[in-house]
């Protein structure tokens, strides 16, 4: 017995220790840092960020940007989440994969997108897409996914019973109102403070759409001038909002957090006369946030041409980034599932949260202490090889794998493992012959997930792949300055190829939910 | 004609036929027990019942009104003046005990003051006024089932529906439910449509038995 306590018990540790070493040590020293000028303590790095006149515009920009960016994503996602979820509406699982799209492709895609829709329309009608206006709406289309998978999964798990006991005396806007939403609400209030905390944190499509924002500054600093602390600085309010946001969302879900007994079936929104008009509405919204920018940034990239210059460009950055992001997946994937099994039952809050801070942070500031720390002559074979983004990679997206296994490994009932235990099975062993075989659909979508997000990933590809290593995200991002057209486009279809091979994957690998009428 | 007509009933789902060409009939105020083994379409004839499964063929009448036939429901769930006790009770775990009684009297849109007195009364009457401000989770098992069945009666429905609501209780449990339910029948008349497999709570509780086996009950 003791035997086993202590294999599980090294298990978890080694598994802190790698998000420890990937994420909180350099959170740590670049906050140290930012506290340090010549050998002494100080504070000076603050009082010139606060004092300069650029930081607070820049602050309330954030902001801004952020919250119209959330409003625009609850507004849309929740109820296209309820209705993908709960009604009868046609192609509704086709609708959802379809806007889903924009999340799994880097976010500057769109912005290149409707830069080219702005561009054949003409040069006067370009003003709104660069600004505020233009990063709402790219940033809406791509977050969005967020906040309706989200919705569409926690409606999806309220238990169905709860459901029937209200529609005996209720239609069903009461029915959604008063019990689907309020149960489904831990779900989308997280999926707001994560849209939220990603818009923050967005450096590509502002730096494109020229707002500015506090994440280019942060960026600046460390780029142009290479001034850690300075950088630092700039995006310590970043973090600080970031592990708020992750604080407040913990608080909020503390009472809340409902666990039902799925049925793997849901009840249905009859839509009846509605139906035609909301096919109607979801396929426009499909069209603007999707097919228009999409369409217009690919119509270019179907020549020979091009097709060559690209390949001869960039096709070492298209062999990089998918093994780049296979291993960081895989990595991720077993990270992922050994934490979320050691999380069930609701243990290990703190390294939950923790976790999920470490994927709301912006990826600019986890790379910059990522630099911090690693930029020394004694860890060279770090910092100058693809480890150091191997690292970023498993430290900001951990979260994600961690939270998709433990929503599997819930599913699987504890008296399995009980039994296993009672036969005699170390925990070793009940891992590998009862939890992992049994979570095979999850695994496969918690590397697919990781592996879609490592793909897409921009600022910690940007700041911490190796010089002359960079994956293909990256590599679009340096060749738009001067690259023409054409090829861009061409790269970006690849790319977009290369993340939506794993997206229809996984379409096959969720199975859809039935609908019970 | 009776004041709950099923007639020629069938249910099926994907290739299992759930019940098959089903006709029953109950009196106003009756207290009939489905009794039968797991798996012979009790469960799926109470949702018949409520509006919350859709009948292939037949037809369901209920005070001389179709509200089911033939592949559609006529008349929706909430309109069909029902309450019903589920097999895992089903109470909103989100809501208080009063929020769980309130919640049909706010949709059925009885006004504030007069829904609050109907919950403190049904609430009394079920022993558990001092529980008002409890979540679901804070209740007993044997609280939870009265809660249960003080909301499926609060908004005083002409029929209960009851899906093998005490099977999680212990016998002393039982009998007291029981003996709870026939009091609230009496004061206040509703059609009782009772599923269970267990003898015991059938003698408890029927006034008439209907034996479900081989998918068709014999009434």
């Amino acid at each position: 017995m003791g035997r086993t306590v202590r294999t599980e018990t090294i298990v978890l540790w080694l598994c802190v220790a790698v998000v420890a070493v990937a994420g909180f040590a350099p959170i740590a020293v670049m906050t140290l840092e930012s506290f340090w000028r010549n050998g002494y303590f100080s504070l000076n790095h603050y009082r010139e960020l606060i004092s300069a006149t650029r930081f607070w515009p820049l602050l309330g920009n954030s902001i801004r940007l952020a919250l119209a960016t959330t409003a625009v994503c609850g507004l849309i996602g929740v109820p296209a989440g309820i209705l993908f979820a709960k009604s009868d509406l046609p192609l509704r699982s086709g609708f959802m994969w379809l806007l889903t799209v924009p999340f799994v492709l880097p976010p500057y895609f769109i912005a290149l997108g409707w830069s080219r829709v702005v561009a054949h329309l003409g040069p006067t009608s370009s003003d709104w897409l660069f600004g505020f206006t233009g990063c709402v709406l790219v940033l809406s289309s791509v977050f969005l996914p967020i906040t309706m998978l989200l919705t569409f999964a926690s409606s999806s798990n309220v238990d169905r019973r709860l459901e029937e006991a209200a529609r005996i005396v209720s239609g069903w806007p009461g029915v959604v109102r008063r019990v689907t939403l309020p149960l489904s609400a831990p779900g989308i209030a997280f999926s707001l403070v994560l849209v939220f905390l990603l818009a923050m944190g967005e450096l590509s499509v502002p730096s494109f759409l020229r707002y500015p924002v506090l994440p280019v500054l942060s960026f600046t600093q460390f780029t142009a001038s290479y001034n850690f602390g300075a950088a630092t600085a700039a995006a310590f309010p970043l973090a600080v909002i970031a592990f708020v946001g992750v604080l407040a969302e913990s608080t909020f879900l503390r009472d809340r957090d409902y666990t039902f007994r799925s049925t793997g079936q849901t009840l249905f929104i009859p839509l009846q006369r509605w139906k035609n008009p909301l096919v109607a509405l979801i396929t426009a919204l499909c069209f603007a946030l999707v097919i228009l920018p999409l369409g217009s940034l690919f119509v270019d990239a179907f020549s020979l041409a091009a097709m060559h210059e690209a390949i001869q460009r960039a096709g070492a950055s298209v062999v990089r980034s998918v093994m780049y992001s296979a291993m960081a997946a895989t990595i991720l994937m077993a990270l992922g599932f050994l934490l979320g099994h050691f999380m069930r039952g609701g243990r290990q809050r703190v390294l939950s949260a923790f976790t999920l801070a470490l994927f709301a942070i912006p990826g600019t500031v986890l790379s910059i202490g990522l630099v911090r720390l690693w930029n020394t002559p004694g860890t060279w074979f770090i910092y100058a090889t693809p480890a150091l983004l191997i690292l970023g990679f498993t430290a900001q997206y951990c979260a994600v794998t961690t939270r998709l296994s433990l929503a599997g490994l819930m599913l699987i009932p504890t008296s399995l493992d009980e039994a296993g235990q009672l036969s005699g099975a170390m925990w070793a062993r009940r891992l590998f012959r009862i939890s992992i075989p049994l979570s095979t659909r999850t695994l496969v979508c918690a590397w697919l997930a990781a592996y879609i997000l490592c793909l897409r990933d921009v600022p910690i590809a940007l700041m911490t792949a190796p010089p002359g290593g960079d994956p293909l995200s990256a590599r679009i991002l340096t060749l738009m300055a001067n690259g023409a057209p054409p090829m861009i486009a061409s790269l970006c279809l690849i790319m977009a190829i290369a993340s939506l091979i794993p997206l229809v994957i996984l379409t096959r690998v969720i199975p859809s939910r039935r609908i019970t009428k | 004609m009776s004041y709950i007509d099923i007639d020629r009933v069938s249910k099926s789902f994907g290739e299992r036929v759930a019940i098959n060409e089903l006709s029953l009939h109950v009196e106003k105020s009756e207290r009939v027990v489905l009794f039968g083994p797991s798996g012979c379409g009790k469960t799926t004839l109470l949702r018949l019942l409520a509006g919350l499964e859709v009948p292939e063929q037949g037809s369901i009448r209920i005070d001389g009104r179709v509200v089911a036939s033939a592949g559609k429901n006529l008349v929706p769930p909430e309109r069909r003046d029902l309450g019903m006790v589920f097999q895992d009770l089903a109470l909103w775990p989100h809501m208080t005990v009063q929020q769980n009684l309130m919640f049909g009297l706010n949709a059925r849109r009885v006004q504030k003051r007069e829904a609050e007195a109907r919950v403190r009364e049904m609430l009394q009457r079920v022993g558990l006024e001092h529980r008002i401000d409890a979540k679901p989770h804070q209740l007993s098992g044997g609280e939870q089932q009265r809660v249960a069945l003080a909301r499926a009666l609060v908004s005083r429905p002409s029929i209960l529906l009851m899906d093998e609501p005490l099977s999680s209780l212990d016998d002393e449990r039982k009998s007291m439910i029981a003996s709870d339910l026939l009091g609230l029948h009496s004061q206040f008349g509703f059609t009782l449509i009772y599923v269970t497999h267990d003898q015991a709570e059938t003698d408890l509780l029927a006034s008439r038995v209907c034996r479900m086996c081989d998918v068709q009950p014999a009434a």
